[in-house]
């Protein structure tokens, strides 16, 4: 009775303030369209420059396996050792390959001819990866080339030996089926922690918060239906990004729905008890947006193996990844989207993620009564 | 400067450093996190899990492993017995790749048939898988090479093969550190937050006390009041520049270029980011509508500028849209004048675009505020 009239006047607040209920419903979209875009590391068109100092048909086919690889395309040509230097400065090359004179000579005579590539390494991960794929072009180019050589010397060539890749889970390799299933969980943490902590801070800044506390409503009365209405709202949300999300994107669902929605449910109230933990701890609105950002929505970003891989962190840093609700939805969901894993390998996720959402809301509640009483 | 706004200005002063929450999450963002994030983040693929199931265990077998271990990008390994243990790493997620070398690996050598060996690659995160193929292929080219020089020897060829050898030579960031990337990008992102969250704070905060009516009826004018309200964030962002050039030396970041530069270039930005608040301020009517814009417009400006993925990776309209971000082009500054040690002879137009958008803000936010300021 006193909770439904309490959700009541909450959604009556909601309701009263369009542009806070846009804002709720657009932002997660808006966002899972940018990121679920923008976001591709796969290196793709690298930007490669050109000094060839040899000028010959040698020299001509190593640009050629560069650009017929499908990774450089090849933007400029230098004339003068000085444009190398401009080209990367400018950014208009990540990668400037020099070929000394000489070089065509050196290979006629079967020898070692050395070339060169300068690569822009501001950016590390996609140098590295650059370096990768350059490492690759050469060496099978340079193997055909010794082929061929000992074929026109007259040797017999013997069948060389070869890589088979084959990849799995994410067979066509799209950076969105990996983009995209982890983004749920980093979308969930932008507004219902920071609405919830919001709402409750409001009315502490009004002071309307000693009303209901001097009122007959217990305490634990007021929060619970505070976390009502915005665990609604928050699971509304989660459905609305988990169904545009995999449509709009033609992500491939290998798992079971049931555990997915189960997960979904136990990670809306970890966020939602967030806000209320938030809440307990700041005094004023613009403390609590802040607080929310740091506490939120930038760990579930960085700190939950969404974009940067955890294996990557320093150990202790590796644990402190474990603070983030964020972290046990991302391995839930990525497992469930890609490798269609069942429940043998989720249960240790999700005990974790259940237990995160009761302990937090419970924690969370204490706190705020405390704060306020 | 008058009285009026001198009194106005201390007023605004005493406000913003009331709330001493607020300072204390702006400090941490612009000290700890930065720190915490350039400890802990990085996309560089490097000590990948390898999984081996090895089915011949020759000395040529061998061989081939240890080309994949010597280098940087493969790290721990594992050795498996079976191909339902391959299964198994991967799904766990225990193995980022498995080589998988046949039985026949050696004598198919001797005789000179061709012979192929696998990789099975966890495709999950495809930027990695990518990366590893790229390395793997490497690896494997040159084995082959290598083989081949030894066959065409055992059957009596005489001389050298010809080969093109690769040296790659990494400019600004020659170790390959992520963290170069990561303190300057998590300083530009700070001073974005900062900038537009307190602003966009300040005005409203008025409006839902009931003091904007107060202020109406003060002498004071209205580019008074925004100026004043301006000062206290911006005095604190510009004073936050100090522990980041010191973080910046913390982590042995080269500062090749002039600090001067670097300090008028974030000047520059964090007033295009007041602006932005004082705008958004004029949308709103109460604090949290206030807030949530400042997100709605912070997270777009943020995201395409370059500070968490890179803009070249973007799909071409993206990267057009992040010619409106003013943060894009104080990511861009930052990076040239910190790593690369270039000035404004190559950085004019950053500095430009940077300036059109804070005159194209001010131009457009003019007539708001004078209507909108108190309503």
């Amino acid at each position: 009775m006193i909770l439904g009239a309490l959700v009541r006047k909450e959604f009556a607040e909601i309701r009263r303030d369009p542009v806070t209920l846009l804002v709720a419903v657009f932002l997660p979209i808006v966002l899972l369209f940018l990121l679920g875009y923008g976001i591709s590391l796969d290196v793709q068109d690298v930007r490669l420059a050109v000094y060839d100092q040899d000028r010959s048909q040698a020299s001509a086919r190593l640009v050629e396996a560069f650009t017929a690889s499908g990774y450089f395309t090849r933007r400029e040509d230098l004339a003068a050792p000085g444009g190398a230097d401009r080209a990367l400065d400018s950014g208009r090359a990540t990668a400037v390959l020099v070929i000394p004179a000489g070089y065509a000579e050196r290979l006629a005579a079967g020898r070692r001819a050395p070339v060169q590539l300068l690569v822009d390494g501001s950016f590390s991960a996609t140098a590295l990866i650059v370096l990768g794929y350059a490492e690759s072009i050469v060496n099978g180019y340079s193997l055909r080339l010794a082929q061929a050589y000992a074929e026109r010397a007259g040797v017999r060539v013997p069948g060389h030996l070869r890589l088979v890749p084959r990849v799995w889970y994410n067979a066509p390799m799209r950076s969105v089926n990996y983009v995209v299933p982890g983004l749920f969980a980093v979308l969930l943490m932008a507004f219902p922690p920071m609405l919830t902590a919001l709402s409750i801070v409001r009315e502490k800044e009004r002071g309307t918060i000693q009303q209901i506390f001097v009122s007959p409503l217990r305490p634990a009365m007021f929060i619970v239906g505070k976390i009502v209405p915005y665990a609604a709202i928050a699971f509304g949300e989660m459905l609305l990004i988990l169904a545009v999300g995999t449509l709009w994107f033609a992500i491939p669902f290998l798992g079971s729905l049931w555990l997915l929605l189960a997960a979904s449910l136990l990670y809306v109230f970890a966020t939602v008890g967030i806000g209320v933990f938030i809440s307990a701890l700041v005094k004023t609105q613009v403390a609590a947006v802040f607080l929310s950002f740091i506490a939120t929505l930038m760990p579930s970003m960085l700190f939950s193996g969404f974009l940067f891989p955890i294996l990557n962190m320093p150990y202790v840093l590796q644990l402190y990844t474990y603070f983030f609700p964020a972290r046990y939805f991302n391995d839930i969901s990525r497992d469930l989207f890609l490798k269609g894993l069942g429940i043998e390998y989720l249960a240790g996720n999700l005990a974790l993620l259940a237990l995160y959402a009761v302990a937090l809301v419970a924690i969370a509640s204490a706190t705020l009564r405390k704060k306020v009483a | 400067m008058s009285t009026r706004f001198r009194a106005a200005i201390k007023k605004e002063f005493m406000q913003f450093l009331r709330d001493r929450m607020v300072v204390a999450l702006i400090l941490y963002l612009h000290t700890a996190e930065v720190m915490l994030c350039a400890y802990a983040l990085s996309f560089d693929v490097q000590n990948l899990r390898l999984a081996v199931l090895d089915r011949e265990r020759s000395q040529l077998s061998g061989q081939l492993v240890r080309r994949f271990t010597v280098t940087p990008y493969f790290g721990t390994l594992e050795m498996l017995a079976s191909r339902a243990e391959a299964d198994r790493a991967l799904d766990a997620g225990r193995a980022d790749l498995v080589l998988v070398i046949p039985p026949d690996f050696t004598a198919a050598a001797v005789e000179g048939r061709g012979q192929s060996v696998q990789i099975l690659l966890s495709g999950v995160n495809s930027n990695t898988a990518s990366a590893a193929r790229g390395y793997a292929q490497a690896i494997v080219e040159r084995f082959a090479h290598d083989l081949l020089g030894r066959r065409l020897a055992a059957q009596g060829f005489q001389g050298s093969l010809p080969e093109v050898a690769l040296q790659p030579r990494i400019w600004y960031n020659p170790e390959l550190r992520f963290r170069y990337f990561m303190v300057i990008s998590m300083i530009v992102a700070a001073t974005l937050l900062v900038g537009v969250v307190t602003s966009a704070a300040s005005m409203v905060r008025e409006k839902e006390t009931g003091t904007a009516e107060q202020l109406m009826i003060t002498p004071l004018r209205r580019d008074e009041v925004v100026l004043a309200k301006m000062l206290p964030p911006f005095a604190v962002g510009m004073a936050a520049a100090l522990p980041s050039l010191g973080i910046i030396w913390w982590f042995g970041l080269p500062f090749r270029g002039s600090i001067a530069l670097f300090l008028f270039a974030s000047a520059l930005a964090l007033l295009v980011c007041l602006v932005i608040g004082i705008i958004i301020s004029t949308f709103a009517r109460t604090l949290q509508q206030a807030l949530l814009i400042a997100f709605f417009v912070l997270f777009p400006l943020m995201f395409l500028s370059g500070t968490i993925v890179p803009i070249d990776t973007m799909p071409a309209a993206m990267q057009y849209l992040s010619l409106l971000s003013p943060i894009r082009y104080y990511m861009e500054i930052a990076l040239g004048v910190v790593l690369k040690g270039v000035g404004v002879g190559i950085l004019w137009p950053q500095f430009l675009g940077l300036a059109a958008i804070g005159g194209a803000l001010v131009a457009l936010g003019l007539p708001r505020l004078r209507n909108r300021l108190y309503a």
